[in-house]
């Protein structure tokens, strides 16, 4: 485990604009690094193989220009968006790539990724959408069979051991992160929405152990500063999927207004909730990644009643809201998504009855139609205030 | 709505009478309550029918009343509706169609709004999803559906098969699925056996499952039949006579319904009765779920002279044979085996092919056997299941089977106002001028 | 401390995609000037305004707030504050029409829906992404026929039957007006069919707001007759229209300015404002 507080967020920053940096170095002295999509990703298992994880991201800024001649359009805009960067080589330093079965959108065009980048590995993990016990040990089966292709891949054995190493580092890194989430809570936030955005973006480009390093850089930086004594403005919880550049989070808080939390697969989702240490340790990440993860593409079943069922699938929001003191929610959904479009008047609904007006944007992953979002933000934000 | 054209004219007559099956399927759930029957919201290809039927429940099909409102052309209403309530336009018109309607039945406490198509479908008492691999819509819908009728219980289960691996062998891992695919199963009797208050007869259950294995091929039987030339039925008849396997299976009427298409087929072909007064060229219909609403281009493809022996759509089902299933006692293990060995029925001739996919292995089986000059396909923009991945079908097939002359069609399967007749009309004669130019050449 | 305004003058200036508005509030009275935005928008701002002041007889210096709203909010460098339209125009729809607690804008490129609780925005809704629904599939459409963008409305309410147009997309729908022209439908019919297909989208955009009474139809598409009445009977109730319907958000924005600043006096502040020029923005 790393000591060294190794830089605060100049260092986050470097990471988040020139993305993939540090795996480009690691490779570079014999590393192998695996690209994945999704917050469902098994990063343990990936960690405990020993190669390098890093989160795939597009550019929002860039137009999709290859991408289209492969893949319709009417596929999920952040996929297509990472898969026109692949394209154009972006990636090109990746010894493989693993996609998880969350969706629709990844799991038909599954083929078109594999067949049009060369890389050496490639893996479909077949996540199931439900968590019944016949689904936990499927999983498990599932897991393994990965398990079994990264070992053909690297030469060596994965042993339970190093799955246990690996799940520590991870649940250390997350707690790493909820610590500095933590700093969020004050009254007048001592880190910004768009600095935070950074270090998540940072965060998932690093090896664990450098990553839970950067973080508590980042943590002792930010404690260090003066508390903030900017007029109370509106706070403001982001929810949605992959979301991981800062130009929406400008338009929010361009106004005043503070980002103090987010349920987003970049952000909260990938470090709440840390996986159970289990004498099989495949069975602690299945747990953790079907049922403590909520995502609208695993069906969540509890409940005798509706609004039971409700609770049990958007309660942990309902903290988040009180935890963070939040007045206002934006739900940023990408056109074309339907596992969170159809959840849409569910979640509004069970927010604004958590008590906290709810502002819904559809959108690309794309900073194309920016001015309009801006404008609802801030008609959302005079709204509220 | 105001119909703008005549309808499309059949070719067969047991196309016409297919839709008896979807009013009647629609009528059973109006009239379910006064039988004493229960009502379950279901979906379509979940391997769920024979269970669904065993027990008495009657299916309401949400994919059969929204591709009615759309062929009748009064859908706009009800996405509408469930635009109204912040449903994206971009997803699942099916289910965006059918839960407007569902909205606006729970604000008129259960009465129907006015002139719903063929009567509407009734309230139900539960709604039987599948996390199936086929269709991420079909997993929210029922969920989404729940937050108007707050009272009606769901189950959700999977339904999954080995995902295609040019390098492996989908054969290790089949029974891991077949087991969990068993287990899924029996857990949705379990739920059915809550919600009817009865116990699950087995012993019909399996002659159920028998029905279903002989509608199956007598299906297949019936459809290859259309490899003549002239063929007897084309794509546009399949969209109706798909119905009674799609909606009804697990019925005597369904089985019967296919014996009936194979002696008139039988019939046609003795007097050489084809679809097209002159067959020009034949096509596969290689992927797609057609535009509800505009069927009467199938028509127009006809007056050219091209018809379409064979489709990809809505043909779920083998001869039983084919499939070389394991022998079980159990019929929901045979259910399970027969999933994953239809929907990993060409992985192995993908493998033998380099660079090939299954889906794409199927459309050369069929321009093979059915005698083909080229492929269709259609986009529907609201659906990602089936129309993701249409790009790389074409690239792919042209790639290790050689220059086909190939067309991608645009629109929807029920919104029709992103559908331009004049647009699609232009695309059909082009490709037919492509066809005409190939063959002038041979 | 700047230069402070030594009367009680309050500007709004609405920089729409196609008009520019401005309205003077003070000394008892309003001035209100509309001028075309134009592709240069960042250039016109501030001779609209000119235009304005000279109207109203008065300085540059004696404005005591300026708000600016609209499209191109951004580029109003002599302004205050800027403020969105959808706060301005129900703001500026309150102070004329006060039982109004639903606003439909329908502007040149886009239309919004707004619900308003005791003068507050409670709720709102936009469609800036697609024609269908604004002043600009209805120019396509005047093009396409051939009449005066200024007579579609009248003339839509001689229609006998209106026509039935599928289509919701501009594109299409334009080639079916065209289509039905050439098979013999009657103008005022297809203009009546038009009239219809937007009141639908804008009542579908609507829907998604708790629709309440009185509704107030505002912005550029409210002086088209046939459109408001396509929309009532769409709401099943009558509408208000404003007196002058392109400059409720000028006229909130200068209320906005006026509140901000009574707001600041109440507060026992001055009015925090950078030194501003009435001058071109000079970047973009």
């Amino acid at each position: 485990m790393a000591e060294a507080q190794s830089g605060g967020l100049a260092a986050a920053e470097k990471h988040y604009s020139d993305y993939g940096e540090r795996a480009r170095g690691l490779k570079s002295s014999g590393k192998k690094i695996i690209g994945y999509l999704s917050a469902l990703c098994p990063v343990e298992i990936l960690t405990a193989a020993g190669v390098v994880p890093v989160r795939l991201k597009g550019n929002v800024s860039e137009a999709i220009t290859k991408a289209d001649a492969h893949v319709e359009t009417m596929v999920c805009p952040f996929v297509r968006n990472v898969f026109d960067a692949a394209l154009k080589g972006k990636y090109a330093y990746l010894d493989g790539i693993v996609l998880p079965h969350q969706c629709d959108s990844i799991d038909r065009t599954y083929d078109v990724w594999s067949y049009g980048l060369e890389f050496p590995y490639w893996h479909f993990i077949n996540y199931p959408h439900v968590t019944d016990d016949p689904s936990i040990e499927f999983t498990r089966e599932i897991l393994r069979i990965f398990i079994g292709t990264l070992e053909k891949f690297t030469g060596r054995r994965i042993t339970d051991g190093d799955l246990a190493g690996a799940v520590s580092a991870h649940n250390e890194n997350r707690r790493a992160m909820r610590s500095l989430y933590d700093l969020r809570k004050e009254e007048v936030p001592r880190i910004s929405g768009a600095e935070m955005m950074k270090v998540l973006v940072a965060a998932m480009s690093l090896p664990v152990d450098e990553s839970t390093a950067l973080i508590r850089g980042v943590t002792d930086e930010v404690k260090g500063r003066a508390p903030g004594s900017r007029a109370k403005t509106a706070r403001i919880m982001l929810v949605g999927d992959q979301i991981d550049d800062v130009a929406l989070v400008n338009a929010i808080e361009g106004t005043g207004a503070f980002l103090v939390m987010d349920d987003l697969s970049t952000g909260s989702k990938m470090y709440w909730a840390d996986v159970d240490a289990t004498p099989d340790p495949v069975q602690g990440i299945v747990d953790r990644y079907l049922k403590k993860l909520k995502f609208p593409t695993t069906f969540v079943a509890e409940g005798s009643t509706y609004s039971e069922n409700l609770e049990a699938r958007f309660g942990y929001l309902r903290q988040y809201l009180k935890d963070f003191k939040v007045d206002g929610t934006i739900l940023f959904i990408y056109k074309y998504c339907d596992p969170y479009g159809f959840e849409v008047p569910a979640v509004k609904s069970f927010i604004e009855s958590a008590g906290t007006p709810v502002l819904y944007i559809e959108d690309e992953y794309s900073t194309s139609s920016l001015g309009r979002v801006k404008t609802r933000i801030e008609a959302f934000l005079e709204m509220i205030a | 709505m105001a119909e703008i054209r005549k309808p499309r004219a059949l070719a067969t007559q047991a196309a016409g009478k297919a839709g008896r099956f979807g009013r009647a399927n629609l009528a059973a759930t109006l009239r379910a309550k006064e039988e004493g029957k229960k009502v379950a919201y279901a979906y379509i290809n979940n391997a769920q029918d024979e269970i669904i039927r065993a027990m008495d429940i009657v299916p309401a099909w949400g994919e059969n009343f929204a591709g009615v409102c759309s062929a009748k052309r009064d859908a706009e209403r009800f996405l509408q509706k469930a635009e109204s309530e912040n449903f994206s336009r971009s997803l699942c018109t099916y289910a965006t169609c059918t839960i407007g309607f569902d909205m606006w039945r729970e604000e008129l406490g259960g009465e129907m709004p006015p002139n719903t198509p063929w009567g509407g479908m009734g309230r139900p008492d539960m709604i039987i999803g599948s996390a199936q691999q086929l269709c991420d819509p079909r997993i929210k819908w029922p969920q989404a559906t729940r937050h108007y009728l707050q009272d009606v219980p769901v189950w959700m289960g999977t339904m999954y098969y080995p995902p295609w691996d040019p390098a492996g062998d989908h054969r290790e891992q089949e029974e891991l699925y077949v087991k969990y695919a068993t287990e899924e199963l029996r857990s949705l009797v379990r739920f059915c056996e809550k919600h009817t208050g009865r116990k699950m007869d087995w012993d019909r259950l399996d002659a159920t499952v028998e029905l279903t294995d002989r509608t199956w091929d007598f299906f297949i039987d019936s459809y290859e039949l259309r490899k003549t030339i002239p063929t007897p039925m084309d794509t546009g008849d399949a969209m109706n006579t798909m119905v009674p396997l799609t909606f009804n299976l697990g019925t005597q009427e369904a089985l019967d319904f296919y014996k009936e298409l194979y002696a008139e087929l039988k019939e046609k072909i003795a007097h050489r009765k084809g679809v097209a007064e002159d067959e020009k060229y034949r096509l596969v219909w290689g992927a797609g779920l057609p535009s509800w609403f505009a069927l009467g281009d199938f028509q127009y493809f006809n007056e050219k002279g091209a018809v379409f022996p064979v489709e990809v759509t809505y043909r779920n089902a083998e001869k039983i044979e084919r499939l070389d299933l394991p022998e079980t006692r159990d019929p929901l293990e045979h259910i399970a085996w027969r999933w994953v060995r239809l929907w990993t029925r060409w992985f192995d001739k993908a493998r033998k092919r380099p660079g090939s996919l299954p889906k794409v292995e199927r459309i050369i089986e069929y321009m093979e056997d059915y005698q083909c000059d080229g492929v269709v396909f259609h986009s529907a923009f609201s659906c990602r299941s089936w129309h993701a991945g249409i790009i790389q079908q074409e690239q792919v097939l042209k790639k290790v089977y050689g220059d086909v002359p190939t067309l991608i069609m645009e629109g929807d399967i029920v919104d029709i106002s992103s559908y331009n007749e004049v647009d699609t009309r232009n695309r059909i004669d082009a490709f037919i001028e492509t066809l005409a130019a190939r063959k002038g050449r041979r | 401390m700047q230069d402070m305004g030594q009367g009680d003058y309050f500007a709004g200036v609405d920089i729409g995609s196609t008009m520019t508005k401005v309205v003077l509030l003070g000394g008892g009275k309003e001035f209100s000037l509309v001028g075309p935005t134009g592709p240069e928008h960042r250039k016109l701002a501030n001779r609209v305004m000119e235009e304005a002041l000279g109207l109203a007889g008065i300085a540059f210096s004696e404005v005591t707030c300026v708000v600016a709203t609209g499209y191109g909010r951004i580029n109003v460098p002599f302004a205050d504050r800027q403020v969105t339209e959808i706060t301005c125009h129900a703001k500026g729809l309150s102070s004329l029409l006060p039982s109004a607690r639903t606003v439909i804008d329908i502007g040149g490129q886009d239309c919004k829906g707004i619900r308003i609780e005791n003068g507050k925005v409670v709720d709102f809704v936009m469609n800036d992404k697609c024609a269908a629904g604004t002043g600009r599939f209805l120019e396509i459409i005047a093009e396409a026929l051939g009449v005066p963008l200024s007579q579609m409305g009248e003339l839509s309410l001689t229609a006998v039957k209106p026509a039935v147009i599928s289509n919701t997309c501009t594109v299409f729908a334009e080639q079916e007006v065209i289509s039905q022209l050439s098979n013999g439908e009657s103008v005022p019919n297809l203009l009546a069919g038009i009239h219809q297909a937007i009141a639908t989208r804008i009542h579908a955009m609507a829907g998604k707001l708790k629709i309440a009474p009185d509704i107030a139809i505002t912005g550029g598409g409210a002086k088209n007759a046939g459109l408001v009445r396509a929309l009532e009977t769409r709401f099943g109730r009558p509408a208000l229209v404003p007196r002058e319907p392109l400059l409720t958000g000028a006229l909130g924005a200068a209320l906005m300015g006026q509140e901000i600043y009574e707001k600041a006096v109440r507060a026992g502040s001055t009015l925090a404002r950078k030194p501003r020029k009435l001058g071109e923005a000079s970047f973009f």
